[in-house]
Order: structure tokens, then C-alpha cells, then sequence
């Protein structure tokens, strides 16, 4: 089908090869130039000069003969390969043929179009035979007719023809064979029909897409779609990552292809492609495989490209791939020894995240108590009960930071009321300033909390960490999002905080003696999960599921339960029987559904009853 | 004013403590994990991520079965710990915040706190706690 494009060939694509056409067949000038064009695979080699030489004198004589031609125009074709020098000591010898990057030839045929088309490829398919005559992209443009060849050895023979064939029209056939491949103008129309074509090409069951020779595919030959054009092969990744991912095995056997410069992530587009095929290519650079370097190959095919030649030995080819896919057990369909890794090599795994870690379950209901009291009081309008909370000789400081990559972007809101209470030593080098950001004694450090911004804390974002608990002192850590209220801005920011507390036993109960407390923004995907309504939560161990305490504060699930002995269960059970009147059952219901936290069991109990919601049949005796 | 300026001489040492350690602990941890076990006293605790561990061989050993880190440290604090929670045992809390990667693994902001005593001549952690600030639920 011809294509517009090819009208305004100036415009399209392979401009340099366009131009040694454009060189070749335009105007002929004298030049003495050797010309890295014309001769490139010869460059700089002394012997092939005599070569140069003789073409140029050639191209002279075709000059004069062109000159002494009258201004026939139909003449000066015929008459460059007249008759007359067939007895010439010197025979016409085709123009060499420059080897392009992409394998791909250009066929023009001026005057091609005074012959019919099957007459024309009979003539050319015997002359390059027994070679297989594949014409891609066949068009006509004016009197001339132009295709593309995909092998060197036929575009050579199709070279070397160049004015050797009388015609039946007693002209020679012409034929201009340069470096060149097809244009290919990728739209959506298009895009589609590769996409049904690679559809029929994969394996679903295996997950496989077999692209062998995809250019060649009986559907997508009226328009031209060789993979290795850059256009096409982003359009069938594109395609690749919209639809089918998670791709294990990918044949891209036959395709001519040379270079994969222009892949980007590959490994984010197939990031299971374990099996690589890419037989009978031009890779004529091992780097060009770096493309997919980060792919967990396993089994890649390599046989028949360039690049294997340079490899004299094979252990050394084995190794130098096995650099680029560690993994790689299979290389060329041969089976390789599995890598011999290091001990110390290995690549480690990240443990899941736990909510809560209690070095002691005795310092459970401390926590929790100490947690509840804490953060009612923090959430609300006055601060000052906190005093109660601290130690006389209490010390607190202060550092923030944004988040990595979340810094102070318009997108974020910026955490410029922290900032001067920020003491951070890695920036806060002065003794003096470093001991006036520590808050010293409960005054100072409530009164530094009563001015934070007013805030309400996301308990169910809680994490907590015990990991200090003899009878002089507890280390407390609390993480958890916060909401800053009365902000200034539309929606309030969503702040990540991070605080450690040393606790000291004080009277019957505990006060802070040290804190640490650092706040930064939340991360966005911590702010989608800040503030969500507890939909029932699972209970964070083998606890039977809450029952009807739907009111029971939500800070429950955010620890473990403590290990709790029968006999002390029995104790509670009977404690909340009598301080409540329910029945035995319902005793032992209410506390489970609240953990066996004595004082929980009776809040809720308290809540309910205060509502009506406790069922009569809880107090049948 | 001598409990001021012993208050201030305390408060300098935390500080220049805590800058000293911070140091030779995240080189530690991200380049001679295997020394990781002398920095802790030996029945110090550990919470990684909430993964507790007790013990300094079972804390190296967790640190060494992670995958190879790169800790960046962004802002650092620390101050003396209240006599009477330590019965006079010279102790600092340090807590710490910047940017780890494992791996090849995108960058993560963590945060990390650690209780420094000197039961000896040589710092020791009696516990830390490590949490990198990322959704809970996957």
C-alpha cells in the first residue's frame, strides 16, 4: 500500500541514509574525497583505495556519458550501463553496499513502474534465488518503485543486479539499494491491531506471548510493524503492561532486532518475565541486553545473534550473561549449573510489621491506662491537667522533619509552627540553645504543650512499644497520626508522631519523667488510612470477637491482650457480677468482648446500662 | 546554681554521647552487622518495626538476617534521664529520625529511639525501638 510519506521523503526517518541516496542519485559531482559514506565499512583501509578510485572514475565516465547524451532524459539511464562499455577494461561493478544499524534495505526501482508488478518480482524473486524475495512496503511513486528488504545477502544480490538485466523493452533494469527500513506511523488504529494480534500470539495458560517474526504475521501485513522500530516495540510494551503484566515468557525469536536502547523499565512493565527468547537477532552488543538486565530472567535464548560470535569460548560467553541475569539457569535451551552464590550474599526479608510489642504483659494495663488518660486529656481544649502527668523535674524536647520526597512542597502543609522548636542537634550545635529547647520541670514542659496546636489523635493508628519495664522505670514508645485542628487550612493536615517516654512510678501511680517527641507529615498512603470508622476490628489475637459492645473505645484491638490465668478471670468475672448484678454469662461476655480490661468491661457496662441498651436477660439469675 | 550548671554539663553530655553513637551505630548496622552485638548490653531489648527481640546475640542475629541497609539520619535528640528512674546510673534517651533504604528498595522515613547507659567504661543499649513511618495495614 503506498504511503503518503513517502512523497515528502526528505521528511521521514532515516534522514542519513536518505541523504547517501539523495547523494547517490542526485546530481553527480566530481569529488576526490573517498567519502566515509560511500565506502563506510572500507574507511580507512589503505588497500581498498584503488576501489575508491575507480569508482569515482567510473562516476566521471557516467558524467560524460550523460553529458554526450543530449538531454534525453530517458537516455541518461540506459546509457550509464550501455553496451558500449561491456568490452570496457574495466567492468561495471555495483557500488558497495553500507551496512545499516537496522539490517533493513531499501529497494528503489526508477522506472519501475513501466513494468508490471508480477513480472517485475518473477524477474527479481529468480534472480536472488535460491535466496527467499520477500519485498516488504511494495509502492510506486511516479514512475518509481520502492520496497524494503530485511536480508543483507538479498540486498546485495538485488545491488549486484543493478544493470545487468536487459529489459524487453531494451532498456537495463536500474536498482538502488540502500540501508533503510519502513516508516511506521504508530496510531491508535493501529495499536489496536497489534494488540488483537499479540492477544492471538499469547498463551494464557502459560502466560507466554510468542512474537516470533512479528512482522511477518499474515494479519498485520498491509502495514508494516517490525519490532525492532522503536515505535512498535513501546507500543507492544505499552500494550504488555496494560493487559498482561505479569508476562512470564516472551519470544521475540526472528524480529531483526539489533538495539534496546530505547526500552525504558522494562522491569516495572514485565516484572515476572523469566523466560527471554531472543534467537536469531542482530544483538551485536551484549549491553544491549542491560535493557532487560533488571528482569528476573531465568531462561534466555541468544543463539544466532552477532554478539555470540565474539565470543571465542563458551564460559566466557556463560559468564558474561550470567553478569547480566544472575539468575539465568538456561541460556541457548542448555541447562547451566545453578549460580554458586556467597553465604553472606543473601538478600534478607523485611519482617512484618507489628502494632504493638510489650516486653512485659504485667505492664499492659499500665500502657493502655496511661495511653487512654494521656491523650483524652492532650485532645482536649486545656492541656494544664497534664501537669499531673509529669514529673517535678520533668524534661521534654522537640524535633520535626517532613517525610522523605514530601518535603516542603506546595502540596504539603508545611510544618513552619514546629520548626522553632526544632532541636535537632545534627543542626543545633550551640550548648546554651540546646539546653533551652529542653523543656525542664512539668511547668515548662505543659505549658510548651498547652501552646501546640489542638489536635485529635487517631488511636486505632496507634503503634506501641514497651521495651523497658522494671519497677523504677518504663520506656514507653507511641506512634500514631494526629489531626491538627483549627487549622487554617481546608482540610485539617493529617501530622505522623513519634514519642518516646521514660515513666517512673509515682505514688500509686506513674508520671512522666522524660520525652521525646518528634511530628512529621503523614506519607499519603498513612493519611488514606488515618480517621476510618472501626468497622468491627478483628481482635489482635485469639480473643472471641467483640459482641454487642459496639460503644467500647476503639483503643482496645491497638494492643495485645495480656495473658490472663483462669483464676484471675474467675475473679473478674466475679467482681463485675457483683459490681454490676448482669448474670455469670453475661459477666464473662462483657469481658471478653473489652479484652479482660476490668475497668474497660465496667465503662462499657456503665455506657450501655446508661442507655437502656443491656438486654434483661443479662440480669436473670 | 551548682545542680544548674551540673544539669548543663549533663545535658552537653547527652548531646555530644548521642552524636558520637548515632554515628557508630548507623555505620554499624548498614556495614559491620556482625559487631552489632557489642553496642547492646547483653539483656538488652530490641523492637523492630514491633518484632521484638531480647537478648544482644538475638538482636545481632535479627539485624543480620535483614536485608543490607543504608541509614541516613536526619535529625537527632537526646537528653539525661531523670536520676530517680535510673538510681543514679548515668543514662540517656536518644531518639533519631531520617531515611533508610534496603537494598535497591525505595527510600522509607523511619524513626528511633534508643535508652544509652555506661554500666562500665563503654556506652551500651539497654533498648531501642525502631519504626519505620508507613500504613499498617498492607
Amino acid at each position: 500500500m503506498p504511503k503518503p510519506k513517502y512523497n515528502n521523503r526528505d521528511s521521514g526517518g532515516d534522514r542519513d541514509f536518505q541523504n547517501v541516496q539523495e547523494f547517490r542519485g542526485g546530481d553527480r559531482r566530481v569529488t576526490f574525497k573517498p567519502g566515509g559514506n560511500r565506502y563506510g565499512n572500507n574507511k580507512g583501509k589503505n588497500k581498498d583505495w584503488s576501489n575508491a578510485i575507480r569508482s569515482h572514475l567510473e562516476e566521471e565516465d557516467i558524467d560524460m556519458n550523460i553529458g554526450s547524451s543530449s538531454g534525453k532524459a530517458n537516455f541518461r539511464l540506459n546509457k550509464k550501463g550501455k553496451g558500449g562499455r561491456q568490452g570496457s577494461p574495466l567492468p561495471y561493478r555495483p557500488k558497495f553496499l553500507q551496512e545499516g544499524p537496522t539490517g533493513w534495505y531499501r529497494v528503489i526501482i526508477p522506472y519501475g513502474q513501466r513494468y508490471e508488478k508480477s513480472f517485475l518480482l518473477k524477474l527479481l524473486l529468480d534472480s536472488v534465488a535460491p535466496l527467499p524475495f520477500m519485498p516488504v512496503e511494495w509502492q510506486t511513486n511516479g514512475h518509481t518503485v520502492l520496497f524494503f528488504v530485511d536480508e543483507r545477502k538479498v540486498a546485495e544480490k538485488l545491488n549486484a543486479l543493478d544493470r545487468q538485466v536487459q529489459m524487453p523493452n531494451g532498456f537495463k533494469l536500474f536498482l538502488k539499494v540502500f540501508p533503510g527500513s519502513p516508516e511506521v506511523i504508530m496510531d491508535d488504529k493501529i495499536k489496536e491491531r497489534i494488540k488483537v494480534v499479540m492477544a492471538k500470539r499469547y498463551n494464557l495458560a502459560n502466560k507466554a506471548l510468542d512474537l516470533t517474526k512479528f512482522h511477518a504475521d499474515p494479519d498485520l501485513q498491509d502495514v508494516f510493524c517490525g519490532l525492532f522500530k522503536p515505535v512498535v516495540f513501546n507500543a507492544v510494551l505499552e500494550i504488555i503492561e496494560e493487559n498482561i503484566q505479569d508476562v512470564v515468557a516472551l519470544c521475540l525469536n526472528d524480529n531483526r532486532l539489533s538495539v534496546f536502547g530505547f526500552l525504558k523499565k522494562v522491569h516495572k512493565k514485565m516484572p515476572s518475565l523469566k523466560i527471554l527468547h531472543l534467537a536469531k537477532n542482530r544483538i551485536r552488543d551484549i549491553k544491549q541486553l542491560d535493557a532487560f538486565s533488571e528482569c528476573p530472567i531465568q531462561d534466555i535464548m541468544l543463539d544466532g545473534n552477532p554478539m555470540c560470535d565474539k565470543f571465542k569460548e563458551k564460559p566466557l560467553y556463560v559468564s558474561e550473561i550470567r553478569k547480566k541475569f544472575p539468575k539465568c539457569i538456561k541460556l541457548d535451551g542448555m541447562d547451566l549449573p545453578p549460580p554458586i552464590g556467597f553465604d553472606i550474599a543473601h538478600e534478607g526479608t523485611i519482617p512484618d510489621v507489628q502494632q504493638t510489642f510489650l516486653c512485659s504483659a504485667e505492664g499492659e494495663a499500665i500502657v493502655r491506662q496511661f495511653l487512654e488518660q494521656y491523650f483524652a486529656i492532650y485532645d482536649s481544649k486545656n492541656r494544664q491537667p497534664l501537669l499531673e502527668a509529669y514529673h517535678e523535674n520533668a524534661t521534654f524536647s522537640f524535633t520535626m522533619a517532613y517525610p522523605y520526597g514530601l518535603g516542603r512542597d506546595k502540596n504539603v502543609s508545611w510544618l513552619t509552627w514546629y520548626q522553632t522548636e526544632n532541636r535537632n542537634l545534627t543542626q543545633v550545635k550551640d550548648l546554651n540553645r540546646r539546653c533551652k529547647l529542653l523543656k525542664q520541670g512539668k511547668l515548662a514542659v505543659v505549658s510548651f504543650l498547652q501552646d501546640m496546636p489542638e489536635t485529635q489523635h487517631d488511636i486505632l493508628s496507634f503503634t506501641v512499644d514497651l521495651t523497658v519495664f522494671t519497677p523504677t522505670m518504663l520506656c514507653l514508645t507511641v506512634s500514631g497520626m494526629f489531626k491538627e485542628l483549627k487549622s487554617v487550612l481546608k482540610s485539617p493536615p493529617i501530622r505522623h508522631f513519634f514519642r518516646t517516654l521514660v515513666i517512673v512510678p509515682a505514688g500509686s501511680g506513674f508520671c512522666i519523667a522524660n520525652e521525646e517527641l518528634h511530628v512529621t507529615n503523614a506519607t499519603p498512603e498513612q493519611a488514606k488510612e488515618a480517621f476510618k470508622t472501626p468497622t468491627l476490628p478483628t481482635p489482635a489475637s485469639g480473643t472471641a470477637a467483640p459482641p454487642s459492645t459496639p460503644e467500647a473505645s476503639p483503643v482496645i484491638h491497638t494492643l495485645t491482650p495480656p495473658m490472663i490465668d483462669n483464676n484471675a478471670k474467675q475473679e473478674m468475672v466475679n467482681q463485675i457480677a457483683l459490681k454490676t448484678g448482669m448474670n455469670v454469662e453475661w459477666s464473662i461476655k462483657c469481658l471478653e468482648g473489652n479484652d479482660w480490661d476490668f475497668m474497660r468491661a465496667c465503662a462499657t457496662f456503665d455506657n450501655l446500662q446508661s442507655r437502656g441498651a443491656v438486654p434483661p436477660e443479662a440480669f436473670v439469675k | 546554681m551548682s545542680t544548674d550548671s551540673e544539669m548543663k554539663a549533663k545535658i552537653d553530655q547527652a548531646c555530644r554521647v548521642a552524636e558520637e553513637f548515632t554515628k557508630l551505630y548507623y555505620e554499624t548496622i548498614d556495614k559491620r552487622r556482625h559487631l552489632m552485638s557489642r553496642l547492646y548490653l547483653d539483656s538488652a531489648v530490641s523492637s523492630w518495626n514491633g518484632n521484638g527481640i531480647k537478648g544482644h546475640d538475638r538482636i545481632q542475629q535479627f539485624i543480620i538476617d535483614l536485608p543490607g541497609s543504608d541509614h541516613t539520619m536526619v535529625t537527632l535528640d537526646s537528653q539525661p534521664i531523670l536520676d530517680s528512674a535510673t538510681a543514679g546510673l548515668l543514662t540517656f534517651m536518644v531518639q533519631t529520625s531520617g531515611i533508610v533504604k534496603y537494598q535497591d528498595k525505595t527510600p522509607k522515613t523511619f524513626q528511633q529511639n534508643f535508652i544509652v547507659t555506661a554500666p562500665g567504661d563503654k556506652w551500651k543499649i539497654v533498648s531501642d525501638c525502631f519504626r519505620i513511618q508507613e500504613r499498617l495495614t498492607k
